[in-house]
């Protein structure tokens, strides 16, 4: 029994050795991502299903349409793109390894999605070098430093809590500070922003009455509304998805409580109004995209590629991130083979790129991934979505990245 | 041994040998060796397959060390490896060598766990199902606002792990470091089944009045059983976190948790072979799920934005089948199919 085991152990030291031996590591393969006059492969990660689909759907179709568009524009340099669009979930392990297929199959650029698995994903992106578009705009994505292959094509959502303050600021008449309170989930999307957001204010002269936490999932807002409503604020930072939004405004309504309400990215859209009926009117929220319909010049060609059926400005800005998408390997195709560091090099190269009027100037610095410090503010008057304002902010080197 | 027919012990130690024949033993070797084999034939993305597998069969003998052999429910497991990841994370980051934070990091994870597993002297079952549920919801809290420690909503970066200068950089090298890892921990479990102190555990499983009775002290065994289950967890955390090299709180949430307890019950409650077999089929499904559905895309174009709705459905239907017609889990099958082929082709 004894010898065996022995026997047993030496044989596995043995082919420990040897598979050890026989491991040297991946080899990098610095063949280009995109054989001339090729398909160009384009990875998606996107929650088709779980808790975030109700707007990943309407994201991924935006995107899709987007390579739609191209492809039926000549492509990229005569290539065709390939989109395949995978489901992850909500979940980082199976985001994990539906990248690690793509990154087996060497797609040109990946377009991505939530924060959860897109920030799982930042440093294998980055030595794997694969472009990695996403939907999450948090702020230390936009900093090469940290996140070299990550780009997205909205303000941050930092910066959009800036401008949205900035904007009220600008049209406050009476001789009093302003007054904000901020709710937010207490999940990384919701306080992502916070610090930027009250550091801001302060600078701005708003005057902090309070904050709360309503969650993602929240039935109920009257707890954290009530004490709010003493204090009596001007303005409101509802920072969380279209349900706990619509579940905020109808409880604000129910109480009597009456303030400016500011909706981040997400918090905003045409299921809003659907889910909150008339207590969403007069609500401000924050936009990267045009809406459907909107009187913008690429608003013909996205009508054309979604068949004239309305869409909503998820959608929009999917399409958006397939444009830029694009344009980073229409240029880096025309200088020379398409590999991860050539389209990348393009994309940080992109000064101005408009994406047909459907979203701010798009600009990426070597330095610098913040798409843009211009953000739609739009309102909610009549049951629609009216666009009010494009605010910019200046490019301030110390908010890179926070 | 040779020239038996059947199995026959002549002592209890020998009946429990880890490896009852040469056969066994034989074959095992061989599939450890395949194993070993793997990553000179496998692509980098199966590859990344065989190493999620590995930290989840960790993961799910440790779960099933606590739940199936012990008898303690626990909803928390999914915490206790998010413990020990951002423990490891933080040491790796401070300069401790990665060893020595894996280490660092089961210890952090099995006093937390300990700590955790306090109640269950009192609670019961259901009771303290919803005891370890809050353990899970406080941590979660704690991931997200500790920031010096977790770095908050902001996660934490990694460097892939380094052991004497060698770094396993990479799915091959990473395949190697987690597979030794995981048949070490195989090894301790199935170890620690064999001794007195196993036997306990199932003694407090089968039934705690008889257990207390026999002389076995319920308070202590119990909180081994919770140290030792979340010193393996957290190991299972110093691995993912030094494999995926990022960390966040949103990775460590209550679905992690019942994603662990469903490979355990598929597996096998109780079962050593279970856990890895549940690990292997949890980890399986939702690729090959991922794979049809893509395979279909060729036929019908489009059809994975419609069928991404169906394969959640798919999966729960997986899941429920499996209790109706296999409550005992996948190591009974194995053992009946096992137990087919001995005496085939003679059954009698």
């Amino acid at each position: 029994m004894k010898k065996t085991f022995v026997t047993m152990l030496l044989g596995l030291g043995l082919s420990l050795a040897l598979a050890a031996g026989g491991c040297g590591g991946e080899k990098k393969d610095d063949a280009a991502a995109v054989k001339p006059g090729g398909d160009i492969r384009i990875g998606g990660i996107i929650d088709l299903s779980g808790p975030t689909s109700s707007v990943g759907v309407p994201y991924a179709e935006g995107v899709k349409a987007g390579a739609a568009y191209i492809n039926a524009n000549g492509g990229i340099g005569g290539a065709k793109i390939v989109l395949d669009v995978q489901d992850d979930a909500y979940n980082v392990q199976q985001g994990l390894s539906i990248y690690k297929k793509f990154a087996q199959e060497k797609v040109a650029a990946i377009q991505g999605y939530g924060t959860a698995v897109t920030e799982a994903l930042t440093r294998m992106a980055a030595k794997d070098e694969i472009p990695y578009f996403s939907a999450s705009y948090s702020a230390h994505l936009t900093d090469p430093k940290t996140a070299p292959y990550n780009f997205f094509t909205s303000a941050d959502y930092s910066t959009q809590v800036r401008a949205g303050l900035k904007h009220f600021k600008a049209n406050w008449k009476e001789a009093r500070a302003p007054k904000l309170a901020f709710l937010y989930p207490d999940h990384p999307y919701g306080l992502a922003p916070i610090p930027a957001a009250k550091e801001y204010a302060a600078e701005l002269g708003f005057e902090i009455v309070g904050e709360a936490a309503v969650d993602l999932k929240a039935i109920d807002a009257t707890t954290q509304l009530l004490p709010l409503k003493d204090k009596k604020p001007d303005f409101i930072w509802i920072g969380g998805t279209t349900p706990s939004t619509a579940v905020i405004l109808k409880d604000a309504k129910k109480i009597g409580l009456k303030a400016t309400f500011l909706t981040n990215i997400w918090g905003s859209d045409e299921n809003l109004i659907k889910m909150a009926g008339d207590a969403c009117e007069g609500a401000y929220s924050l936009q990267a995209a045009a809406v459907y319909g909107q009187d913008v010049p690429g608003m013909k060609a996205l009508m054309e590629t979604a068949k004239n059926q309305p869409q909503m400005t998820h959608y929009v800005r999917g399409f958006v991130s397939m444009l830029v998408m694009g344009e980073g390997l229409r240029q880096a195709a025309a200088k020379g083979p398409l590999t991860g560091k050539s389209i990348k090099a393009a994309l940080e190269g992109m000064t101005d790129f408009d994406p047909m009027g459907l979203a701010p100037k798009v600009s990426f610095l070597p330095a610098d991934h913040r798409p843009s410090m211009a953000v739609f503010l739009y309102k909610i008057s009549g049951g629609k979505l009216a666009f009010v304002a494009q605010e910019s902010l200046e490019r301030k080197a110390e908010w890179l990245g926070k | 041994m040779q020239g038996n027919c059947g199995l026959f012990f002549e002592s209890y130690r020998a009946e429990a040998g880890l490896f009852n024949t040469g056969f066994q033993r034989w074959s095992l070797g061989l599939f450890v060796a395949l194993l070993l084999l793997c990553p000179l034939v496998l692509d980098t993305y199966l590859l990344s397959v065989l190493n999620l597998m590995c930290i989840a069969v960790i993961g799910a003998v440790s779960l099933n060390l606590l739940t199936g052999i012990c008898g303690q429910i626990s909803l928390g497991h999914g915490a206790f490896i998010g413990v020990g990841a951002y423990a490891a994370a933080q040491a790796t980051l401070n300069g401790v060598p990665f060893l020595a934070a894996l280490l660092l990091g089961g210890g952090a994870s099995a006093l937390v766990g300990m700590f955790f597993g306090v109640p269950s002297l009192r609670l019961k079952g259901i009771y303290l199902a919803i005891a370890t549920l809050a353990a899970q919801l406080i941590l979660e809290y704690v991931f997200l606002h500790w920031e010096t420690a977790t770095g908050g909503s902001r996660g934490l970066m990694l460097e892939p792990p380094k052991i004497l200068g060698f770094s396993f950089e990479g799915e091959r090298r990473m395949f190697y470091l987690l597979f030794a890892v995981a048949a070490c921990t195989l090894a301790v479990v199935a170890n620690v089944m064999r001794t007195r102190h196993g036997r306990a555990f199932v003694s407090i499983r089968d039934f705690y009045l008889s257990a207390e009775i026999a002389g076995v002290n319920l308070f202590a065994y119990k909180l081994v059983a919770f140290g030792l289950s979340s010193f393996l967890a957290g190991v299972a955390g110093g691995l993912w976190a030094h494999y995926t090299l990022f960390l966040s709180g949103e990775q460590f949430g209550i679905g992690l948790s019942i994603t662990y307890l469903a490979m355990i019950v598929i597996g096998g409650l109780g079962s050593i072979v279970g856990s890895v077999m549940g690990a292997v089929f949890m980890t399986l499904l939702p690729e090959v799920l991922t794979a049809a559905t893509r395979s279909l895309t060729g036929v019908f174009p489009d059809i994975s934005s419609q069928l991404a709705a169906l394969r959640e459905g798919v999966f729960g239907l997986t899941l429920m089948l499996f209790l109706i017609f296999e409550p005992e889990g996948l190591a009974n099958r194995w053992r009946l199919v096992k137990s087919y082929w001995k005496l085939y082709p003679f059954a009698h």
